[in-house]
């Protein structure tokens, strides 16, 4: 039962009682349906993380599906550029509520090495991340770590919360405290550190 | 070692066309030509020599040089297994000859010269951009280009805000 | 040379028999007759695949017209992993890009340094020792099995197969095990540097290449016998995307498609580097030259690399000790003991890391790769600055093949012919 914690006295008779944002979180959590955006050289190392070896089932988090609508975890694995990003961003638009971004790789996360006209310094600047995976590629421990990092976080979410208030209320995920705004600053200040070069070319 | 390398093969296709022989550090033989002699030029080394397939066809920014670009075709022969280079000088705004009625398989490399550097090929059938988008504004390669690009986000956020209001009309307002 | 084959009832085979079904035959009876009568006639369908679809093998887009289940038109759209590497070259140098090649067909990126670091060798015209050599072939080799591996699993995970998908990568992970062992990363490695590699192999790394290589033949075989009589793998690649010769040539395909094609052409028996004409190894040739035949000619060709990379570890045991980095202070790192104690080679440290030169001039070399010839092509004007390095992608060829090889042909073929043209979007976008 892990997160759930029954009331201790209630648990005879086959029943018991729990809060309902914790029974939800438990199942969410434990049944993570990733969407595997796999861009480049990190999509090989999530290829290799449902393998045989690494073997993502574990985690309840193996059913992997190409399809958005299907899915709650969308894992940007790899660089992201920007002639991509529209169709990253329509992906993560078509996922249905409640959903979860995991950046594996120091691409997707901070745009990495490259420091160039058609990467995107980071995916945060068009989608809103829950965790981030330093590496290039991150070892498949390491994406699972940020699974598990995930699960914890999931269990601090407040669905019920959301559902009580029901449709209309802008808050994306349920979580009570965290809405997605156009992020016109984060964009703005990625792009201040990044003011092109007007250096053409030494000698 | 630095020496210049010629082919008997070539020179003997390219007669009557105009070319230099070039020094090379490679080992492959090189040479240049001028730009109203490449059409021919392509086609002789198709026809007569047997080069049956281009390997590359790329460009090289030599500013502040004029004139500033230099085309170069890479070419191929299995029969032979041999190898040409021509380097032809082009000023910006010049048009190439297209070699994709010689090579089908050049198609790419000439879209992708023209996207980076602004080469336009005559003769291509659909010459558009390969890599960047086609709205993009710049050619990436040319050494005036700076590497973190000039508004590298310009398309993304016109889209974003085309597709904010279209989806969530009340939220634009 | 004669491949021994599965040869189905129909006949397939590499050695020369022909199949029963001559393709020209088959190709012409493939797109369904029309009805004229039918009230959709002419009509076409755009359909979109990709960016983001399973079965294009990272980010490629495909624009379709359909005339019902025959694809009439197909535009490729690729582009969607373009991270401007040769700017980032011009704008780094030539020792810093070593990096960036290992992320050009990242199923393969020691393969792709060694493409990159002989471009250089020779436009410097520096020799590689001997074990230098030997060590950059195992390599080599071993990349080549792993970028097989990846056709093999992903394409027939796309055509039905899931059970390959777990097989060939639990291969993978050997190998990966024994890159790790090696250089310390799975993936994305950069243990090539201009004048030979990085590191030495030791005893316990030869002992795992020799494990390993021992346990691969009977793996491929048995992969062999669940693909190459299976009813379905061989009726989705028979006969699908027909190449010929001249084809494959005025389309500047290279590699396994060329090969498949029925070119015996391989550039380490042509052109060879890295002293690939001291090993014994042949090249497969298809005869038909459609996707099976492709299969096939990977299939052998991972078998060949089992024999030259046997071959290396053998010449590795023999010259235990010896030099694997040229001694070449204008260009080739010292070793990070030696810059620790002598200041000289600290000097010689900070005068390649920060600015190397290589000589004015240009240079091209171009290596076999598994998707086929990678070549790169360096300028130089005699500063630390490259004027221009261009990557000759063969992935990007395959890609332009698409076209001309799947127009007609239902749509169900284009997933076969995905997989088998095999190419990786981190090299044909660059």
């Amino acid at each position: 039962m892990g997160a759930l914690k029954p009331v201790p006295e209630t648990r005879e008779d086959g029943f018991f009682a729990t809060r309902i944002d914790a029974l939800i979180n438990w199942g969410r959590k434990n049944s993570l349906w990733p969407m595997p955006l796999g861009l480049s050289c990190c999509g090989i190392e999530l290829m290799a993380m449902l393998g045989p070896k690494f073997d993502l089932a574990r985690f309840g988090a193996e059913a992997a599906r190409f399809s958005p609508r299907q899915c709650d975890l969308l894992v940007v694995a790899g660089t992201l550029t920007w002639k991509m990003a529209a169709a990253a961003r329509l992906v993560y638009d078509q996922m249905p509520e409640p959903k979860w971004v995991i950046a594996m790789g120091v691409c997707s996360s901070t745009g990495g090495m490259y420091d160039s006209y058609a990467v995107v310094q980071g995916v945060d600047s068009i989608l809103p991340v829950d965790v981030y995976v330093p590496g290039c590629p991150p070892r498949p421990d390491a994406v699972i770590d940020a699974i598990l990092k995930l699960q914890t976080k999931i269990e601090r979410e407040r669905p019920l919360a959301r559902i009580l208030a029901g449709p209309g209320v802008s808050d994306e995920r349920g979580t009570g405290a965290r809405t997605y705004q156009p992020n016109d600053a984060v964009r703005k200040s990625v792009y201040d550190l990044h003011p092109h070069d007007p250096r053409a070319r030494k000698g | 070692m630095p020496g210049t390398i010629t082919s008997e093969r070539v020179d003997g296709a390219l007669a009557g066309i105009e070319h230099r022989w070039l020094v090379h550090r490679d080992g492959l033989p090189a040479l240049e030509l001028d730009l109203a002699g490449l059409a021919h030029a392509l086609r002789a080394l198709k026809e007569r020599a047997g080069f049956e397939s281009a390997t590359f066809v790329t460009a090289v920014d030599r500013l502040p040089r004029v004139p500033r670009f230099e085309l170069v075709h890479q070419l191929f022969s299995l029969a032979h297994n041999e190898r040409v280079r021509l380097h032809t000088r082009l000023a910006d705004g010049e048009n190439a000859p297209s070699c994709t009625q010689l090579w089908p398989g050049a198609a790419y490399m000439e879209r992708e010269c023209y996207d980076m550097f602004g080469i336009r090929f005559e003769g291509h059938v659909g010459l558009k951009r390969l890599l960047m988008p086609e709205e993009f504004e710049h050619h990436p390669l040319r050494k005036d280009f700076p590497h973190q690009g000039i508004e590298p986000d310009r398309l993304y956020r016109e889209w974003d805000k085309k597709r904010r209001a279209e989806w969530h009309p009340e939220a634009a307002r | 040379m004669s491949l021994q084959t599965f040869e189905y009832e129909r006949g397939a085979g590499l050695d020369g028999k022909s199949r029963s079904t001559p393709p020209s035959e088959v190709s012409a009876a493939t797109p369904p007759a029309r009805d004229a009568d039918d009230p959709l006639h002419g009509e076409l369908m755009q359909l979109n695949m990709g960016p983001q679809h399973p079965a294009t093998h990272g980010v490629l887009r495909l624009k379709l017209e359909l005339d019902g289940e025959t694809m009439r038109t197909v535009e490729p759209e690729v582009g969607y992993l373009h991270r401007g590497k040769e700017k980032t070259c011009e704008s780094l140098g030539w020792a810093k890009f070593f990096p960036h090649t290992d992320r050009l067909d990242y199923v393969q990126p020691l393969m792709n340094n060694v493409g990159y670091a002989l471009a250089l060798e020779r436009l410097a015209a520096l020799a590689v020792p001997e074990r230098g050599q030997v060590i950059r072939v195992l390599l080599m080799e071993l990349s080549r099995v792993a970028a097989h591996l990846i056709y093999l699993g992903t394409t027939a995970i796309d055509l039905g197969a899931v059970s390959m998908f777990f097989n060939t990568f639990k291969e993978r992970e050997n190998i990966y095990t024994i890159l790790d062992a090696y250089t310390g990363h799975r993936m994305n490695n950069t243990y090539v540097r201009i004048g030979g590699v990085f590191a030495d192999v030791d005893e316990g790394v030869e002992a795992l290449v020799r494990e390993f290589l021992a346990r691969l033949p009977t793996e491929i075989d048995g992969w062999e016998k669940l693909l190459s009589g299976n009813r379905i793998w061989y009726d989705r690649n028979r006969n699908v995307g027909i190449l010929t010769k001249e084809q494959a040539l005025a389309w500047s395909l290279t590699g396994p498609n060329l090969r498949g094609a029925g070119v015996e052409f391989d550039l380490r028996k042509a052109q060879p580097y890295s002293g690939y004409e001291q090993y014994e190894f042949e090249i497969p040739v298809g005869t038909v030259g459609d996707c099976y035949d492709r299969y096939l000619v990977r299939v052998e060709e991972m078998r060949q690399s089992v024999r030259i990379a046997a071959q290396a570890l053998d010449r590795l045991a023999q010259s235990r000790g010896a030099e694997f980095l040229a001694e070449d202070r204008r260009y080739v790192l010292p070793p990070k003991d030696r810059v620790h104690t002598s200041m000289e080679e600290l000097i010689f440290q900070f005068k390649i890391v920060t600015d190397l030169r290589l000589p004015a001039g240009e240079a091209y070399h171009a290596i076999e790769s598994s998707k086929g010839e990678l070549g790169f092509y360096v300028v130089s004007d005699g500063t630390s600055a490259p004027v221009r390095c261009h990557i000759r992608a063969p992935g990007l060829m395959n890609v332009q093949a698409i076209p001309p090889l799947a127009e007609g042909r239902l749509m169900s073929d284009m997933v076969a012919l995905i997989g088998s043209l095999d190419f990786v979007m981190g090299e044909v976008d660059r």
